[in-house]
């Protein structure tokens, strides 16, 4: 028997629903392949269910809605307008034939619009073969490929961290002493030497404060609510410092944007970066990448902005354009070869001060996106996801990267999103205090193509 | 003890992974993990610690127990055992003392987890001894040392011009038939001892349940479960059924897997109950429970002869995001 691709169609009730009985009516062919699932919505196909349909081994998958303007609930198909071609850009990275998801418009009237839009769709998936997406259990292939490290070697030059440590102790004790907040986030040198997160609740532990070149860690994860620390019958009512980097104050403005707290809560003590260390002494890569160097928002800001800015190449944009030339088989194998290590022991999204959803979706009792596994499929459905997540959000921080003990280079896919979004909306998250456009409705940002 | 050169180890290597699965130190993208090879060309000789520990082969992150298939009236259900000997080349003696500590808890008391002892007697051990013990090694400190060969079935010592090699065990004595090596003896060399951590046993750990040092040392903790699954020890798991999914050919509904998954105390929602309760809630709390854990309840619980179920391989300080350190906790709390 010929290969025949199994599509799921999620149809909008509203319109392409009708559209498609409005074929049937009409005696319009369509093809057999297609297995219709009615919701209430485009805007209802979340990009997560998409993914859910492409690991249970679906060959295609097509979402029909409104018309542009003709929503049922005004903008609803404005989301799926705007999620969807991002989703298909992190699928099609990772591996997928774009040509297997398609959005497309069918109002009720359009019988013979949905028969051909359906028709072609098919056509194209049956040209490409059944979908090698979901990978059998033992069909694990030898995924061996090496990945050269993206660190590459950048010195960073010496600069004068005494100074700021004094303004960031002396700051740190005046808000202290003062009582205008509960506690700092700062550094501090741990007995082995390396440089960790510090949390000062006094003025005389504000003399351990510290600031250096290898002070990478993105203190605003402890912002939230899920990390905040809490010592059981001390309450914190009071605001918190925080000592931040030009990256991580845009983390600040996305968690602002997103109500995680209340811009008095937090005493932002911006400092000026240079730049800050690998554990190998290295430049990290994110700020090989990094024009900033003063932060965004702040309430003090210490050290002189660098006159400056060096030109650095950029490595990790080179390796996602150098991905891109791949096949999407060349992608696919890229990308299992690197989750492959993965332990799902969620260091990449418990560093992530974005990643502050009470339970995370991929980590439910009842298995409903994701198995608990261990296993290939579940690993890359975490990471796409987790990558969806952050598209519009991610300041570009890399602490994922970073705190991964499995070196899987957890930029490739943030800095993609990134990208992705820049060019479809002009939006680099935190540069202002305003929401991902993936998570907004406003019209007319909607972009044909 | 016999000398042999690295020729002939790699030579007994490649015949023992003809004959089974030689598991073995292997760079995976820059990332040490022991790893099944192909022959001693996989190896990547030289390594110090590779990242996870030899736990995986005894109890994998995931494991599927048995499955679950609907049919006509009943329900079929068949256990899923792994099959095939395999040996483990390169294990460390703090890995080797970390399977005897999760033998206490999986073969030593009723009633004995079949899938872990199957692996257990399926499994053979060829330690080799640490040159000298690692920056953040503490073996010593815990009841161990960098050249106990006692856990292991066959041990190597590295040495001038090759390996001094002795079998511990009779599984160890029967994959050395295989081996040919010359009449040389060799002394077995001595590694220096070298830790500054506190005995555990020295803590009265009971004292300090309450105190307010766990709060504060927990602050930086990001939760994650990185130090649990690095760890040797650490043997939490979580069991659930799920739904196979469809594959072409077979019936479209009614098959289910049973799984079991590692699980971690440090993470969010561990043992979390009905109704949503946590019983640690507080991150202090889940990160002082992995400290008694390993210094107090376990050792208490199952009787072990050593005085720690963690064995000072220091993983979990390297692996550490934010630099949690159990030795730090061990010289505040003794100090």
């Amino acid at each position: 028997m010929a290969y025949e691709p199994r599509i799921i169609a999620y149809l909008c009730t509203w319109c392409s629903y009708t559209g498609a009985d409005t074929a049937g009516i009409a005696r319009l062919k369509s093809p057999a392949n297609i297995r219709d699932i009615r919701v209430p919505c485009s805007g209802r196909v979340s990009p997560e269910l998409v993914m859910r349909t492409f690991d249970q081994g679906a060959d295609g998958v097509l979402i029909l809605g409104c018309h542009i303007g003709e929503c049922h609930y005004e903008s609803g198909n404005h989301r799926a307008a705007k999620r969807l071609p991002i989703l298909r850009a992190l699928m099609t990275y990772a591996g997928l034939e774009p040509e297997r998801l398609r959005l497309d418009w069918v109002s009720a009237s359009e019988g013979e619009r949905f028969s051909r839009v359906a028709t072609e769709f098919v056509d194209k998936v049956r040209a490409l073969g059944p979908v090698k997406w979901r990978v059998p259990s033992d069909e694990i292939p030898a995924l061996t490929q090496q990945f050269a490290a993206i660190c590459g070697d950048v010195p960073l030059a010496e600069y004068d961290c005494a100074a700021k440590t004094d303004t960031i102790r002396a700051k740190a004790k005046e808000l202290l002493t003062s009582g205008a907040v509960g506690y700092v986030v700062g550094y501090e040198v741990g007995p082995r030497g390396r440089t960790r997160p510090s949390f000062a609740n006094t003025p005389e532990e504000a003399d351990k404060l510290v600031w250096n070149p290898d002070c990478t860690y993105n203190l605003t994860t402890y912002l939230g609510k899920k990390r905040r620390p809490a010592i059981k019958g001390i309450e914190q009512p009071k605001p918190v410092a925080v000592v931040v980097k030009p990256c991580d104050s845009r983390a600040i403005n996305v968690l602002l944007t997103e109500n995680q707290f209340p811009r008095e809560q937090v005493y932002i003590i911006g400092v000026t970066c240079e730049g800050t260390r690998h554990d190998h002494g290295a430049l990290q890569v994110r700020c090989q990448t990094c024009n900033d160097r003063v932060p965004i928002v702040y309430d003090t800001l210490i050290g002189e902005p660098p006159s400056a800015v060096p030109d650095h190449p950029t490595p990790v944009a080179l390796k996602i354009a150098e991905l891109e030339k791949e096949t999407p088989a060349g992608r696919m194998e890229f990308w299992l070869s690197q989750f492959d290590r993965c332990i799902r022991c969620y260091a990449c999204r418990q560093a992530c001060p974005m990643c502050n959803c009470p339970v995370c979706l991929y980590e439910r009792d009842d298995s409903l996106w994701i198995g608990m596994g261990v296993n290939m499929n579940e690993k890359r459905a975490f990471h796409l996801g987790r990558a969806y997540h952050l598209a519009g959000r991610c300041v570009g921080c890399n602490e994922c990267e970073r705190a991964c003990p499995m070196n899987i280079p957890i930029s490739l896919l943030n800095m993609k999103m990134a990208q992705e979004i820049e060019a479809a909306f002009g939006h680099r998250a935190g540069m202002t205090p305003v929401p991902s456009p993936v998570v907004t409705v406003l019209a007319g940002e909607y972009k044909e193509g | 003890m016999n000398l042999i050169t690295q020729a002939q180890l790699a030579e007994w290597l490649d015949g023992l992974a003809h004959q089974r699965t030689l598991i073995a130190p292997h760079d995976v993208a820059g990332v040490l993990l022991y790893r099944p090879v192909e022959s001693s060309q996989g190896i990547a000789w030289g390594f110090a610690r590779p990242v996870m520990s030899v736990k995986e082969a005894f109890f994998p992150p995931t494991e599927q127990l048995l499955t679950i298939q609907k049919s006509d009236g009943g329900i079929e259900l068949s256990e899923t055992f792994q099959e095939g000997e395999q040996v483990i080349f390169g294990v460390r003696p703090c890995d080797a003392r970390g399977v005897k500590i999760l033998d206490a808890l999986f073969l030593d008391k009723e009633p004995v987890d079949p899938y872990y002892a199957r692996r257990r007697a399926n499994t053979a051990l060829i330690g080799l001894a640490c040159k000298a013990m690692g920056p953040t090694c503490f073996c010593t400190s815990v009841g161990g040392a960098p050249d106990e060969a006692s856990d292991m079935d066959v041990m190597l010592y590295e040495v001038e011009g090759g390996y001094a090699i002795e079998a511990v065990t009779e599984k160890g004595k029967t994959l050395l038939q295989t081996m040919e090596h010359g009449q040389q003896t060799v002394e077995k060399p001595f590694v220096k001892r070298q830790s500054s951590i506190p005995n555990p046993q020295s803590i009265a750990w009971p004292a300090h349940f309450n105190s307010e040092y766990w709060p504060r040392m927990s602050e930086r903790c990001l939760s994650c479960r990185a130090c649990t699954y690095v760890c040797p020890t650490c043997r939490c798991f979580i069991i659930r059924d799920e739904v196979l999914p469809f594959t072409p050919g077979k019936p479209a509904a009614g098959a289910f897997e049973r799984i079991r998954c590692w699980d971690s105390c440090e993470g969010e929602n561990y043992r979390r109950i009905a109704g949503g309760h946590r019983q640690r809630a507080e991150k202090s709390e889940r990160l002082r429970n992995r400290f008694f854990c390993k210094f107090y309840y376990y050792p208490e619980q199952y009787g072990l002869g050593q005085p720690s179920a963690c064995t000072g391989c220091g993983r979990c300080v390297d692996i550490c995001p934010v630099n949690v350190d159990i030795t730090e906790v061990l010289t505040d709390l003794a100090g």
